[in-house]
């Protein structure tokens, strides 16, 4: 699914050069559910960037779906985003003057999906989050937690082959952080690829394989601490 | 993201700031205001003037004494011979008429009115489309045997004679006394100011004021075509028998649309200058605001282009916006503009001409405001960079 071999992120190069990502090469299987761990600057949201094709690494082959795409131009990368990426941020980033179903809607649009289909994969989308009762809210009437769920939703809605979450729940309490990450651990169960990015151990958990970053580096590829899945169905750590 | 939805979105973040989009419009607003008002008043006026003057006929010319000259006219430009010798010297003609006009007082039995009294003859009524409403118009045997009859307005006729139909009523002028034979209908419009007319055979004018003149001729060509000829004609003939050059001057429907038309062209340019001064205010209002607005979504932006927003769909967003904020400056001023017409008028008394065109290309120049100066703010929307514009708050 995902390929990155060698990739380095370096901001500034010319002055100050600030080295975000060093030599970081790893592989994400389809279906995966990859945590994404390290102390603050140590590259994580670089990563995810990266990852999400909103940045292109300084050196470094990155293949998603079979396809490499570091070489692309951006209206290139802007199909694979809308495509193949659905992002999940921590501060939900939901338009404000959208109702929650034209917020779930806006990815189809630039993918040309026609109105009749869009309101059916919207509403089937928002149905896996649980907020069909809130479907014509706006996100000033919704909570932290609903917005984060009609921000997976809107995630979900082009099927993409992998969800990114930066720190999706940084911005809530530790109950509403357990029932958005049970719905990250259902979509897995479906089939789902998800990388999501988490300073916590509870968190991080939920996923099947945890990599640690430090100073751009990927420094260790291992499973959870406190596994919530069977030790059995944990299948990662090989790549590297 | 298809045309609609854009639209949608544009609507929505203009009425999400609603006092602000309209104060930035103003400047559209006034000047499509005043393009739509002036130019519907100044067509309706122009179309006024042209009925007028297409009542005069294409084959018909005139040729008055030239005011702009630095002598006064003697008064003897025009005699009745000259009517004959032009006459028999320009096959073109059909009609040839002297005319002579005062404005002078004229008696009743116990009321007396002012009205116009122009001397004429019996072809007057074929070159002017008069309405007979009783009796008939000065006859050809009329004005050669001086018979003391008049033509007079059917408005006025009442008036002096209230009681009985004027028809064959003796009125007064000078001190003249002449016997009413018919009766004519006003021609209605807004630029005869409710002058009443009485025509007389102008030699019994030229008996009532023997010291008065032949004011102008008019004369009547077989074609249309052939009016340029006459006309020039019958002023070579005229200068030869008066031993003078430039005293007389020709007019004919051409001439006088053209007259017109460059009054109303020089009004159109400068409408143009206010208009355009105006709308260039009004488009670098729009170009600011539209600045502010791509800053305070620089969010938005960002995550559009995260959720698969290519550079040309932000462009193409923040343009229909512009144009959309235009449009509702140009629909609120082509209403305004509309009802000023409509206001003006009534004030001056003609139908206002409110034309599709007009209506169409200031909407199409709102448009054109809004692409013109949207460019630079979509432009500035679109060359964002995802990352940047998500981390901006
Ligand atoms: N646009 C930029 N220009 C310069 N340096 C940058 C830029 N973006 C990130 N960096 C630097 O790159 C390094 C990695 O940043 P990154 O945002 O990936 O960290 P992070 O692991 O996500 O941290 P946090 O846990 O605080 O979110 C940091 O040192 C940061 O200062
Ligand atoms: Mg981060």
């Amino acid at each position: 699914m995902i390929k990155m071999e060698q990739i380095n992120k370096v901001y500034r190069p010319h002055s100050n050069p600030v080295h975000a990502l060093r030599d970081v090469s790893l592989h994400i299987e389809m279906g995966d559910f990859v945590a994404v761990m390290g102390p603050s600057g140590s590259g994580k949201s670089t990563l995810m960037n990266v990852m999400g094709c909103l940045d292109t690494p300084s050196s470094g082959s990155y293949w998603l779906g079979g396809v490499e795409v570091s070489s692309m131009n951006s209206d290139q990368l802007a199909t694979v985003r809308n495509r193949k990426i659905g992002f999940v941020f921590q501060n939900y980033n939901l338009l404000p003057r959208m109702t929650a179903l034209r917020n779930v809607e806006l990815p189809m649009l630039y993918a040309g999906v026609d109105k009749e289909e869009r309101k059916t994969r919207a509403l089937d989308c928002i149905g896996r989050v649980g907020m069909l009762d809130r479907i014509d809210h706006r996100p000033s009437e919704l909570s932290g937690g609903q917005c984060q769920r009609i921000a997976i939703a809107r995630a979900l809605v082009n099927n993409p082959d992998i969800i990114l979450a930066d720190e999706p729940t940084g911005n809530l309490d530790s109950v509403t952080s357990m029932e958005i990450m049970n719905i990250f651990r259902s979509l897995h169960q479906e089939h789902t690829t998800i990388v999501l990015v988490t300073h916590e151990e509870d968190i991080a958990a939920f996923a099947r394989r945890v990599l640690h970053f430090r100073d751009g580096k990927l420094i260790n590829d291992e499973l959870p601490s406190s596994p919530h899945i069977k030790p059995s169905a944990v299948k990662g750590g090989e790549d590297i | 993201m298809n045309l609609g939805e854009s639209i949608r979105v544009a609507w929505d973040s203009i009425r999400a700031n609603m006092l602000r989009s309209i104060l930035t419009t103003l400047g559209i607003m006034i000047g499509i205001t005043a393009v739509i008002a002036v130019v519907a008043v100044g067509q309706g006026g122009q179309q006024s003037i042209m009925k007028e003057m297409e009542k005069f006929g294409s084959n018909l010319f005139q040729i008055t004494v030239d005011w702009r000259r630095d002598e006064l006219p003697t008064g003897r430009e025009f005699t009745m011979n000259d009517i004959e010798i032009i006459k028999a010297n320009v096959p073109e003609l059909e009609y040839l008429l002297p005319c002579a006009q005062t404005y002078s007082t004229i008696k009743g039995r116990d009321k007396s009115k002012t009205a116009q009294i122009l001397g004429t003859e019996a072809d007057y009524a074929r070159l002017h489309p008069l309405e007979i409403t009783a009796g008939r118009f000065l006859t050809n045997s009329d004005c050669q045997g001086r018979r003391r009859v008049a033509v007079i307005d059917e408005e006025m006729a009442q008036e002096l004679f209230p009681r009985a139909s004027a028809l064959g009523k003796r009125i007064v002028i000078g001190n003249q006394p002449l016997v009413i034979c018919g009766l004519v209908k006003a021609e209605s419009s807004p630029f005869s100011m409710g002058i009443k007319y009485v025509y007389i055979p102008t030699q019994v004018w030229l008996d009532i004021y023997p010291d008065g003149n032949i004011s102008y001729i008019e004369g009547g060509t077989h074609s249309p075509e052939e009016v340029k000829v006459a006309m020039q004609n019958s002023i070579k003939i005229l200068e030869r028998r008066h031993h003078s050059k430039d005293i007389y001057q020709g007019f004919d429907l051409e001439q006088q649309v053209q007259a017109v038309n460059k009054v109303t062209g020089v009004m159109t340019l400068v409408i143009a200058i206010i208009a355009g001064f105006s709308l260039l205010v009004g488009g670098i209002g729009v170009m600011n605001i539209m600045l502010v607005s791509v800053t305070e979504r620089t969010r938005e932006i960002g995550l559009r282009m995260a959720l698969g927003a290519r550079r040309r769909d932000i462009l193409i967003q923040f343009l229909i916006e512009a144009i959309v904020l235009c449009l509702l400056g140009g629909v609120i001023g082509m209403t305004l503009g509309i009802g000023g017409a409509f206001l003006i008028s009534a004030l001056a008394k003609w139908p206002p001409l409110i034309s599709w065109t007009t209506v169409l290309l200031a909407f199409a120049f709102s448009a054109a405001i809004g692409i013109i100066f949207g460019i630079l703010p979509a432009n500035q929307a679109a060359n964002l960079d995802p990352i940047e514009a998500l981390r901006r708050d």
